[in-house]
């Protein structure tokens, strides 16, 4: 996990005194205040209907009964059942190790390939961008089933490398696909005219594009982790003797059910997800926060 | 962030490198062998086990069949045994080298779908029937009749799992479970077409909890899944209805070219001694095959019908085995089923 | 002359990885997938090799078109919603909460690592008849006993704007974000009022990323297969399920792999027609 490199603040800042200025006289007050809110009551709706079945499962994750349906009691056994599993930690630890591997992998490749795209010219340029949004459109199982066939043909042992390849090729086409609307909204001018100013390529990259590009780098690899954390399909074909990640140990243990136990995990993964959260947002928020208007 | 990932690398090469030590690489059913057998097992010979899981037979067969998958021994159902067979998946088993082989219940040992246990050994076994919520379905069940039942529509689920649902369409109609005539089994797509307005929906997963919490009044079930509702829900009633229903069971196969053998012969040998089998049917609430490890469970377990049934209940029930080219009427006719609006 | 041939070698190292990637672990699992969809099957369920027209035949024959259809409106109104909700959210973080956008980006990402699965049989709970939902519903005496939401077509198409809304809202945002405000101002300093200037300035040049949102959301919805069945009771398949189903469950792969290419076509269709907007967009700045 990294922070968000880019804060949204300052730039932001200037918009709101825009809108709520001069306009604000000429309309009816309320109507005005209304229009301008919306965005914000739709977020709220939004993040409701998303965090709401959370709350759910944290909730029933201390039912004493079996059943996810009706509450009972009060306990903590299914959080000590989690802990005894032995299975749980192990596939942990897969997840992680295939999420950090994948996403950096898909990160680095779909970022260079969306910036030539958007940024060079050169022939085939249309034929390779639809090319890397091709496994969009290829139903995830038919590319698993033809990826799993093609490793074995080839003579791959199953296991780490397969997993990797696999949650790479599931997460690349989202990174190319961002990285590249935000290199098509960059304004050409600010390169050239660094280019004029006696800036090599590289430097032009490295100190013009790339800092523009990094909330887009850095949203393509956050999404990037979690579709592998939290890939089911693709892992049921790519995975070895010992590669079982988190969701495949799940999907198991639902055979016999929507269990507690399940809640109880998945309420330790928002535990550790606001942990990881609050780690790095403590780091960087205090910053974020006294940073001087630019 | 460079080196939180230089240690993910390193600790995932770690996993990846060969163990100095004996190992064992299983592929089995979730659920179906305890962890704290494997601990013991691990304990007693040193050896590391892994088992990595399966959620259905057509998934585990479509992983081994492309190849190279590393696994020593594998944990199929007895359909599975013939098709895995059928294909050379698997290999004969050399019976001297299992110290326990004896300890398999007389019933078992010639199993129609493996005579004579060549290619597999057979180690837990239990029943599809339906379960149903006493507060909802007040007279008591006994027959599949009762989920085309006009009372509860919109309260029942069906297996969502092409054979099981058939176990129901075909014997409702008075056929063999495991028909393989094309008419008969054209009668019982209709049947199960007909039967889909009063459906709430197939479902192969959380169908106990859906009975047991009242949401469905019926449900079809896997005999395994649903006790653990019966366990914490007196309401909840698992039957074997009376045109039959089945009876599956799933066993442990040596894969051809497994790397561990020894360490897998050790580990059939293993989980065929009786407290082993006990042990493992008091955890996961299914039936072994170990007919000595009956005696070593607790009453509510040895007496409970819906893990042991009576043996005139289990002559009634029919057996699944690979019906072969049929398979193409099965298949077309439950798209059918699934599709239909 | 020399400078030309470095800018294409630059070009070239750039592109390379990708082009490894695709070839390898894309294009050579693509060719066998559409090799066996001509391909026999024998008695066990494996792939023989050889050459028939039976499996697209089959694909033909009305056992499949209603598959198609249900894949289609679901996929539609999925798009639709996700994009209704989701520009109103993305406009909002980068544009409305300061500081606090990456904050709420991550919070959109909370619900994703946990795993879907868990997350869906949360709503299980949530619409059953016990469920929080009726509970309210009977409590405020909306409704008399409670409604089974459980195996509807509604419950379905909750979950997979619940599944796939982030995937909305990101590519929405991550083409907002880098937007320069001095032209939004400027827009307002020239006399344009709000309404104008999101119509006229920030829609149009948000409009790559809502394109990209409907393409992220449209093309993986049809092939989703778990929300069917844990939310739509499994009444309603859709292609995800059909291939599942062939691939997994029946074993016959040839069929799979067809109904697999004609998807690929269809979806290619789409893309292509987005390719195209994109450049039409391109161009017209």
């Amino acid at each position: 996990m990294t922070a968000p490199v880019e804060p949204a603040g300052p730039v932001a800042a200037p918009a709101r005194p825009a809108a709520g200025g001069a306009a604000a006289r000429a309309e009816p007050w309320v109507l005005r205040r209304l229009v301008w809110g919306l965005p914000g009551w739709i977020t709220l709706l939004a993040y409701l209907f998303l965090l709401a079945p959370i709350v759910v499962l944290v909730v029933f994750s201390f039912n004493a009964a079996r059943s996810t349906v009706v509450f009972t009691e009060f306990t903590l056994d299914w959080y000590a059942r989690v802990f005894s599993n032995r299975n749980l930690g192990r596939a942990l630890r897969v997840s992680l190790i295939v999420a950090a591997a994948s996403a950096a992998i898909a990160t680095a490749v779909g970022a260079l390939a969306a910036v030539a795209i958007s940024r060079r010219r050169f022939r085939g340029r249309s034929l390779i961008a639809t090319a890397l949004a091709a496994p969009l459109v290829l139903p995830e199982i038919v590319l698993g089933v033809g990826l799993l066939v093609f490793m074995s043909f080839a003579g791959f042992r199953l296991g780490y490398g397969t997993m990797i390849m696999g949650h790479v090729l599931v997460s690349l086409p989202f990174a190319v696909l961002i990285v590249r609307a935000a290199a098509a909204a960059l304004d050409a001018r600010i390169e050239d005219a660094a280019a004029d100013l006696g800036a090599n390529e590289w430097q032009t990259f490295r100190l013009v594009t790339l800092p523009q590009l990094a909330p887009s780098i850095l949203t393509a690899f956050l999404l990037s982790a979690t579709l592998s954390f939290d890939n089911l399909v693709m892992s049921t074909f790519t995975t070895g003797v010992g590669t079982t990640t988190l969701p495949l140990r799940i999907y198991s243990m639902l055979k016999l059910g929507i269990t507690p136990e399940i809640n109880a995990l998945g309420t330790l993964m928002v535990v550790a997800n606001i942990g990881i959260v609050l780690l790095v947002m403590g780091r960087y928020l205090p910053a974020l926060l006294a940073q001087p208007r630019r | 962030m460079t080196r939180t990932l230089a240690l993910a690398v390193l600790l995932g090469a770690t996993a990846l490198s060969p163990a100095a030590a004996a190992q064992l690489n299983i592929f089995g059913w979730a659920d179906e062998m305890p962890d704290e057998v494997l601990a013991d097992f691990e304990a007693e010979t040193g050896i590391t086990v892994t088992f990595d899981t399966f959620d259905s037979n057509e998934s585990m067969i479509a992983r081994l069949e492309a190849g190279a998958s590393g696994y020593d021994l594998v944990n199929p159902s007895q359909y599975a045994v013939q098709i895995l067979a059928g294909r050379g998946l698997i290999q004969e088993l050399d019976h001297s080298r299992i110290e326990t082989i004896g300890n398999i219940a007389e019933a078992f040992r010639n199993v129609s779908y493996d005579p004579g246990n060549v290619h597999s050994i057979p180690y837990v076994w239990g029943t599809t029937g339906l379960a149903y919520n006493r507060s909802c379905v007040t007279e008591p069940v006994s027959s599949w009749t009762a989920l085309w039942d006009e009372r509860y529509r919109g309260r029942i689920y069906m297996l969502d799992n092409m054979l099981a649902a058939y176990i129901a369409g075909l014997q409702v109609n008075g056929f063999n479970a495991n028909s393989s005539d094309p008419e008969e089994i054209a009668k019982a797509t209709e049947t199960l077409i007909a039967q889909k307005p009063l459906l709430a929906g197939y479902n192969a997963t959380n169908f106990a909890d859906l009975v047991s919490s009242g949401e469905a009044c019926l449900v079809q079930s896997w005999s395994g899944s649903v006790l653990q509702a019966i366990e914490t829900n007196p309401d909840v009633v698992y039957v074997l209805p009376e045109e039959g229903g089945t009876m599956w069971i799933d066993g442990y196969s040596l894969l051809t070219g497994a790397q561990n053998v020894d360490e897998a012969y050790a580990f059939l040998s293993y989980i065929l001694r009786p407290e082993v089998a006990a042990k493992t049917t008091e955890l996961t609430k299914v039936a072994t095959v170990v007919l000595e490890a009956r005696d070593l469970l607790p009453e509510s377990i040895a007496r409970n019908s819906a893990i042991y049934p009576s043996d005139e209940v289990l002559a009634n029930a029919d057996f699944i085995l690979d019906v072969g080219e049929a398979m193409k009427f099965y298949q077309d006719g439950w798209t059918r089923v699934k599709s239909a609006q | 002359m020399r400078r030309e041939r470095r800018e294409g070698l630059v070009t070239a190292l750039m592109l390379a990885p990708s082009v490894v990637v695709l070839g390898v672990f894309v294009l050579m699992p693509l060719c066998v997938v559409f090799a066996y969809s001509f391909a026999l099957r024998d008695a066990y369920g494996g792939v023989v090799p050889g050459f028939t027209l039976d499996n697209y035949r089959a694909l033909f024959e009305g056992l499949y078109v209603q598959v198609f259809l249900n894949s289609f409106r679901l996929a539609a109104l999925t798009t639709l919603l996700c994009l209704l909700v989701g520009y109103p959210v993305a406009y909002f973080i980068a544009f409305r909460a300061g500081r606090w956008g990456p904050a709420l980006l991550v919070l959109m990402l909370v619900p994703f690592w946990i795993n879907f699965l868990i997350r869906i049989s949360a709503w299980v709970v949530l619409l059953g008849r016990n469920g929080l939902i009726n509970a309210a519903l009977v409590g405020t005496g909306l409704a008399g006993q409670p409604v089974g939401m459980l195996g509807t077509q509604g419950a379905t198409l909750a979950g997979m704007v619940y599944a796939f809304l982030p995937l909305a809202v990101f590519p929405i945002y991550a083409a907002l974000q880098p937007l320069d405000r001095r032209l939004i101002e400027a827009g307002a300093d020239l006399g344009a009022n709000p309404a104008q200037a999101f119509g006229r300035i920030t829609l149009p040049l948000s409009l790559p990323g809502v394109l990209a949102a409907a393409l992220f959301v449209f093309v993986p919805s049809m092939g989703v297969f778990a929300i069917p069945v844990l939310l739509g009771g499994g009444k309603s398949i859709i292609l995800g399920n059909l291939i599942v189903q062939l691939f997994l469950e029946f074993r016959v792969i040839p069929v799979g792999a067809a109904v697999s290419v004609v998807m690929l076509v269809l979806a290619a269709i789409g893309i292509a027609l987005y390719m195209r907007a994109l450049a039409r967009i391109e161009a017209w700045r």
